[in-house]
């Protein structure tokens, strides 16, 4: 089996000032509060997790006016040291655009910006795929948080190939709830997030997907984070996790309950460092 | 017919966007032609479609929008060209017929939003303001935009998540669980009073026919009703019922046909026509209870439009139609849902005036109003295929929480 090029190395931010303050995904309920000490435990947890299955993890300082920068993964995408920051949807998370990209340059990536326009919410939208015998494919998921055209954008900034998936299930709202890449051979795909097209371009590209069913995509299971051949899960039901065993990967869950409260799990959390996509 | 141009670039062959987009216009029935296929010659090489469009205006304009999302951009707009009224009541040869949507118009160098949004109207161009104007209010001189260059159309957005749209995802709801829509409709009243919405009541006789006018006077009574509409049949039937006890003739307690009761209606007609007008019956303690009285009580403005076949009418009855639909245009902004209870012609008329965003509720027990009103073109209107009487009863339920 031939590991993941990417992902062991992953930046994270502490979740001191997590919570939900405002609703912006079928899962935020403002009246549904966080337990800071348990978010703190969870994060804590998946640090952990990522740090023993062999993954560097760096962090960012919170701030407290932006309670969603805890999910890191929508800062931005990373290829090498080329850094293409986030263009947020909702007024909400859009002052995260510039701590991002400050975080970004002063650790010397080149940020690259798209028109202002377009919205894309970085890795959360788009995740590489590299099949054995072609280019890295990055999927970039639309319609709920970044437009189609991002994915033209990104292909020019990023000289890669893009293919843009339709996003159908507003519970499923970013790429990362229905896309886990887990070799050149497999990825764990939720297609009940997709439209007909965006489910022939994965079955096109990925060989073995493991296919989700509704409920196992609802319980997240597709924004799990993979550490060369350990799976670090938001939840593992038994049928997904015997899949994964039988292909030779070790299976982690790591609970992270509080932040399903926002509609993040545990990939949400967490922006692989280490992607190139040439 | 329209043609507008649209632009698809990126790597559209192997995400299949290209064959998506293809699809869409060809499931729109419209007529394409790609004029300009650039194919990116290594994977990482964008690919890039020009693609004409043909077909209906208002298909095309629907089209054009959907297909945005997918990342479509549409070519050149250009500009709202505008050609003066040359009579009064009548539009310009070519004139661009308006749909309920949202819409703008691109002139001097700018998009310009359209202010009253109306189906089958045209739209006038003047002092920086473009608003519709149906055809028998344009004067000579009037700037009207002609053709549909320069004018976009914005589909309403689809409605998702827990609201009834979601839940009703079917038109019409004769095979849905009324309690459950009844509990609905009031949230979506509650929730459009919350963001400062007037709520617009349309009524059939229907509605005191089968005993839901008490019901609905209470809601008048507590203030849920901002603007009512209907025609002489409603009001009369509505004041028979509460000065006489009988609807048509018939008793409203008992259901049975009362002794010379099929001139009831005239008799308060006539008395109404009498004191002059509804407001100056209530005035006077001829007519106590009901819609109508609730409504000159509470200060609910009310819109009857009268018809052909009126007996009477009462003497507040507009019965020159346009004047009439000028008077219920005139109380459509602000309303953000309509109740359209058990009327065929008015609700289709109301309907007519209201911009797309408006919350259509359609109650009747014949599923033909709904499926008509959507036909022409009122996407928004929901239908409860249910009787009205029972409805209205349940609603007050929900809304004043005292039965």
């Amino acid at each position: 089996m031939a590991e993941l090029g990417w992902g062991r190395r992953y930046l994270m931010c502490p979740p001191q000032h997590f919570g939900v303050l405002y609703e912006i995904n079928p899962w935020m309920h403002r009246e549904v509060a966080v337990v800071a000490d348990r978010a703190a435990e969870q994060w804590h947890g998946l640090r952990a997790a990522l740090e023993a299955a062999g993954a560097e993890v760096v962090t960012m300082d919170p701030h407290p006016e932006v309670p969603d920068l805890v999910f890191t993964a929508n800062a931005g995408i990373v290829d090498r040291d080329r850094f293409v920051p986030s263009h947020f949807r909702h007024p909400q998370r859009q002052p995260e655009t510039e701590i991002d990209a400050a975080w970004f340059a002063t650790r010397g990536f080149t940020v690259a910006r798209l028109p202002a326009e377009i919205r894309q919410e970085g890795a959360g939208d788009a995740l590489p795929f590299t099949p054995k015998d072609g280019p890295t494919v990055l999927l970039a998921g639309y319609s709920f948080r970044s437009d189609a055209t991002a994915a033209t954008e990104l292909s020019r900034l990023l000289d890669a190939v893009v293919r843009p998936v339709q996003l159908v299930d507003e519970r499923l709202y970013h790429l990362d709830l229905t896309f886990c890449p887990l070799d050149e051979r497999r990825a764990i795909c939720a297609p009940s997030g997709w439209d007909a097209y965006g489910r022939k371009v994965v079955e096109a590209l990925v060989p073995e997907p493991l296919w989700l069913t509704d409920e196992e995509a609802l319980a997240f299971c597709a924004n799990s984070v993979v550490v060369g051949t350990t799976v670090v899960m938001p939840s593992t039901p038994p049928r997904v996790g015997r899949q994964l065993e039988a292909w030779g990967f070790d299976v982690v869950e790591s609970r992270v309950d509080e932040f399903l409260k926002a509609g993040g799990g545990c990939r949400c959390l967490t922006l692989a460092l280490d992607v190139a996509l040439s | 017919m329209a043609t507008e141009t649209i632009e698809l670039r990126g790597h559209i062959v192997d995400s299949l966007l290209l064959a998506k987009v293809l699809d869409a216009i060809v499931d729109a029935g419209v007529d394409y032609e790609i004029t300009t296929f650039d194919l990116g010659r290594r994977a990482v090489d964008p690919s890039r479609a020009v693609i004409e469009l043909d077909g209906d205006p208002e298909v095309v304009a629907g089209l054009v929008d959907d297909l945005q999302v997918h990342g479509a951009n549409r070519l050149d707009a250009g500009t709202a060209r505008l050609v003066a009224a040359d009579r009064d009541g009548v539009l310009p040869a070519g004139f661009y017929s308006t749909t309920n949507l949202d819409t703008e118009v691109f002139v001097d160098g700018a998009w310009l939003a359209v202010e009253n949004p109306e189906m089958d109207c045209g739209i006038v161009v003047a002092g920086g303001r473009a608003r519709t104007v149906p055809v028998h209010r344009i004067r000579a001189g009037d700037p009207v935009v002609v053709g549909s260059d320069g004018v976009r159309v914005h589909a309403p957005p689809r409605r998702r998540g827990s609201s009834v749209f979601e839940f009703m995802n079917s038109d019409v709801s004769s095979e849905k669980p009324k309690a459950l829509l009844v509990a609905h409709v009031a949230d979506r009243i509650r929730a459009a009073r919350e963001r400062g919405g007037r709520i617009l009541a349309v009524c059939g006789p229907a509605v005191v026919h089968t005993g839901g006018a008490p019901d609905l006077a209470r809601l008048v009574d507590a203030g849920w009703v901002d603007v009512l509409f209907a025609g002489n049949g409603f009001a009369t039937h509505d004041i028979e019922s509460n000065v006489l006890g009988t609807s048509l003739g018939v008793s409203v307690a008992e259901g049975t046909p009362t002794e010379g009761g099929h001139s009831n209606h005239l008799r308060v007609i006539n008395e109404v026509r009498r004191h002059g007008s509804i407001a100056a019956a209530v005035a006077a303690g001829y007519l106590g209870g009901g819609v109508m009285a609730a409504c000159v009580r509470r200060g609910v403005p009310f819109v009857l439009g009268g018809s052909i076949r009126d007996d009477g009418p009462l003497p507040d009855v507009l019965t020159d139609t346009a004047a009439a639909a000028d008077a219920m245009r005139a109380q459509v902004p602000g309303v953000a849902v309509a109740l359209m209870l058990a009327s065929t012609l008015h609700a289709i008329a109301t309907g007519n005036c209201l911009p797309a965003g408006v919350e259509t509720f359609c109650v009747d027990i014949n599923q033909a109003v709904v499926t008509k009103l959507a036909d022409r073109g009122s996407h928004q209107a929901l239908g409860i295929v249910t009787d009205v009487g029972p409805f209205l009863g349940d609603l007050a339920e929900h809304l004043l929480g005292d039965r």
